[in-house]
């Protein structure tokens, strides 16, 4: 072993004598809010600062002409999400050519196709994400992150197809670390440089996942697994850079077990046959080329149509920023939430929450070296390898 | 087809590619030069005006081998192409903008009608996308100058926005004193390839809302930042207008770092050769259109001072080293005097780099195309008498009975780099 340790401190030494430094980028983004919760249950006032995230990257060109970037991001999760005081939410490497792109490590999984203007991005998780079916719930961070294995092609530039695995955590089973989901997406997409090039169409795509669930109902793996479908779109209504209008729009279907005809714990939410849909429109002020204030409202609905008793939940979501300077925003947002049937149960019967925030958010690439693939000049020029 | 003429087209059918300096005594080396020189700009006649069209697009760049990066040309060419007219010629340039980007063309140390200059909101608007702007003056006053775009011109200028404008006199003085048959233009530039890139691609996401506000009729002083009195300007401050420049909106304070020097667009090992034979003269029109200063030195040689900023100096003087500054045009002699292959180069080296590497930048020679082949072998006229056993001995010639044993000629061979012969490209000092 020592021998081993030698060796390899002689090379990397070696290497650093000629090392190229790299493109770092940093992304930090603070939420910090009060939350006025007003439940069926209980009320209470919270401080919160979860969803607060930092993000390191490390990219170069690598020899052929493919690029390599190696990321590392934290965050603070709810103080109650039994993940500590810190989740690595990143820790992942990147391989990518002009078409091609590999993925190991940790990061988003393909679990939802949208970012939905809300301050927090769990704050429709029900809604908008395609549920862990491993996971008790207590957490919505093994909704969003798991241990993944992707592959993208880039079709046209505009075009991903993407097959994936994924780790997600299994509460059950933590020690699992084998893959236990597979997925396929397809999306098109108008990168943000692109925006104001405008076709009403911004985005749209599917995503396909199959978690490898076990089901007492049937033997047949195929039978067991949970499968999701993820539709979703976005759409420039008003692509007007001084007012600014887009409709972002998500639906789920969880073909589910159909044998689930009640909620006998978390697992059996996740698993059961739903659709899920969710829209927001916003509206965004820019004055002088910068973001001014965004006022947003969404709408919320998922049904679970194999239970025995009617069981949808229903949201309403509506936000309001305003920019106060670079990179700071002060935030108001409601949102009003209400279970029937055996949602109700697990969830409350209703929510109103009402938050006031202060956000933080910046993201800069220092030593910069090439240009991105959504850049203008790489898109609209032709791409530079 | 001979040999020779087979690597003649292939030379040609490769323009642009890299030229292997050990052939550099070849004619396909000064067939593959020509690709390395500013090339001149076609007119036609309408009545007593020389008419002349210049576009500007993007275009993807490549000033050594290797290494690409997207950045404005004038008809296709970094620099752009050379317009050479006669004093007191009436000139007329259709310029037509192909990009998404603002642009004006200023005719450097020309005296042209000052609504002709080129300074945008000063003496014209700007040319927007797709619109053309035609620019009329007469040709004066001689010498050497240059043709550069005036909007943005920090990134603009260094993004290849710059080519040459001779004027010439069929009087010259210059050409009196010193008569030669062969000249060159080199024009400088120093870019900062990142700062070009990004400034490029924030300016096109701007300009696509800018030019969407436009359609519209939506255009606003405090969207474009462009007011018709400084009142206008401080009533829109009080307004609640933040100007750009200011810490809290989207002053960028990164100033451009120069990471790439170019000759004619190109850097070494691409940069163009200097022809010239035994008592030959030659005349050299140095240009500067970037924002660095070159401190350019011949080796070898003295050369004539004979023109500052295109006027003919009444008294010429000589020199080995000039300070080529931004903006700054001079015109040089040099006279056929010592033969043999001289590098001319910034002696600020760090200029001598490519992407903050040394050898690149705007390392040039000057080649005597009479040198007799012999005289390239390193082995006859090296300094080290481990190559050449006559090293020392006054240009002596190898004497017979002095040929070294086998394994001192195996080590000999290792040490020559390849080929018994110079130049070689050196990448790596």
């Amino acid at each position: 072993m020592k021998k081993i340790l030698i060796i390899l401190f002689v090379s990397i030494h070696g290497i650093v004598v000629s090392q190229i430094t790299p493109e770092f980028q940093i992304g930090a983004k603070g939420v910090f809010s009060g939350n006025f919760n007003n439940n069926s249950d209980e009320s209470n006032a919270v401080a919160d600062f979860s969803d607060t995230q930092l993000l390191l990257s490390l990219r170069q060109k690598l020899y052929n002409n493919w690029r390599a970037q190696f990321v590392l991001g934290l965050q603070f999760p709810d103080a109650n999400s039994n993940l500590g005081q810190v989740f690595y939410n990143n820790i992942f490497i990147r391989l990518e050519d002009e078409k091609n792109v590999l993925k190991v490590g940790r990061t988003l999984a393909q679990t939802i196709l949208n970012q939905f203007p809300t301050l927090r991005d769990d704050d429709a998780q029900r809604f908008v994400y395609s549920l862990n079916p491993f996971s008790n719930g207590v957490n919505t961070e093994r909704d969003q992150y798991a241990n993944v294995l992707e592959y993208a092609r880039i079709i046209k530039k505009k075009l991903t197809v993407s097959i994936h695995g994924e780790n997600f955590y299994d509460n059950l089973n933590p020690n699992d670390f084998r893959l236990n989901s597979l997925g396929l997406s397809i999306v098109y997409r108008v990168p943000e440089s692109q925006k104001w090039n405008r076709n009403i169409l911004q985005e749209i795509g599917v995503s396909y996942n199959n978690f490898f669930t076990k089901s007492p109902y049937t033997t047949d793996d195929f039978e067991a697994s949970t499968k999701n479908l993820i539709f979703s779109t976005t759409l420039n209504l008003i692509p007007h850079p001084i007012n600014f209008v887009d409709f972002k729009f998500q639906a789920i279907h969880n073909f589910g077990w159909s044998e689930i005809n009640f909620l006998g714990s978390y697992f059996d939410y996740t698993r059961a046959k739903s659709t899920s849909l969710f829209g927001m429109i916003r509206y965004m002020k820019r004055k002088q080329e910068r973001p001014n204030y965004q006022i947003s409202v969404g709408f919320g609905y998922k049904n679970m149509p194999s239970l025995d008793i009617i069981s949808d939940q229903y949201m309403l979501i509506t936000n309001a920023f305003y920019r106060i300077g670079e990179n700071f925003d002060v935030g108001l947002q409601y949102r009003y939430l209400t279970n029937n049937g055996y949602t109700s149960i697990f969830f409350g019967r209703y929510e109103h929450r009402a938050q006031i925030a202060l956000v933080y958010s910046f993201n800069k690439i220092f030593n910069k070296q090439f240009g991105d693939r959504y850049d203008i000049l790489n898109l609209e020029h032709n791409y530079i390898r | 087809m001979k040999r020779r003429d087979f690597l003649a087209t292939g030379a040609v059918s490769t323009a642009g590619m890299l030229f292997f300096p050990g052939n550099l005594l070849a004619k396909e080396a000064k067939i593959e030069n020509k690709g390395r020189l500013t090339k001149p700009l076609p007119f036609k006649m309408n009545g007593e005006w020389k008419e002349f069209e210049l576009y500007i697009d993007i275009h993807i760049h490549e000033p050594a081998p290797g290494f690409k990066y997207h950045t404005l040309a004038f008809n296709g060419t970094i620099p752009g192409p050379e317009i050479r007219v006669n004093t007191g010629d009436k000139v007329r340039v259709k310029f037509v903008n192909k990009t998404d980007l603002n642009h004006t063309i200023h005719w450097h140390g020309m005296h042209v009608p000052w609504r002709m200059d080129g300074v945008p909101f000063v003496t014209q608007l700007p040319v927007m996308p797709n619109n053309e702007f035609i620019y009329e003056f007469t040709a004066k006053p001689e010498g050497t100058h240059f043709y550069h775009c005036h909007w943005g011109t920090l990134m603009h200028m260094q993004a290849g926005m710059f080519g040459s404008l001779i004027v010439e006199n069929p009087q010259d003085p210059i050409k009196e004193r010193f008569p030669y048959d062969r000249e060159y233009t080199l024009v400088y530039s120093s870019h900062d390839t990142n700062y070009v890139r990004e400034e490029m691609n924030g300016m096109l996401e701007r300009m696509k809302q800018r030019s969407f506000l436009m359609k519209n009729g939506e255009f606003t002083p405090e969207q474009w930042s462009v007011f018709d009195s400084k009142e206008q300007m401080q009533s829109s401050i009080e307004d609640g207008y933040v100007p750009p420049y200011l810490t809290n909106r989207r002053s960028n304070a990164d100033l451009p770092q120069a990471n790439w020097f170019t000759v004619n667009g190109k850097s070494y090992p691409s940069t163009p050769y200097l022809f010239i034979k035994e008592n030959e003269n030659i005349r050299i029109r140095l240009i500067n259109a970037g924002a660095e200063t070159h401190n350019l030195h011949l080796h070898g040689h003295d050369f004539w001072m004979v023109a500052d900023d295109g006027v003919p100096l009444e008294h010429p003087w000589k020199r080995n080293t000039v300070p080529l500054a931004p903006g700054k045009t001079y015109d040089i002699i040099v006279e056929g005097t010592n033969r043999g292959i001289w590098t001319f180069h910034d002696h600020d080296v760090r200029k001598v780099t490519n992407n903050g590497l040394y050898p690149g930048g705007n390392l040039l020679a000057l080649v005597y195309e009479d040198l007799p082949d012999d005289e390239l072998v390193i082995t006859k006229n090296s300094g080290n008498p481990m190559l050449n056993p006559n090293a020392g001995k006054g240009g002596m010639t190898k004497m017979d009975g002095m040929d070294m044993t086998s394994s001192k000629e195996g080590m000999k061979k290792n040490m020559l780099f390849g080929d018994d012969k110079l130049p070689k490209i050196a990448l790596d000092e």
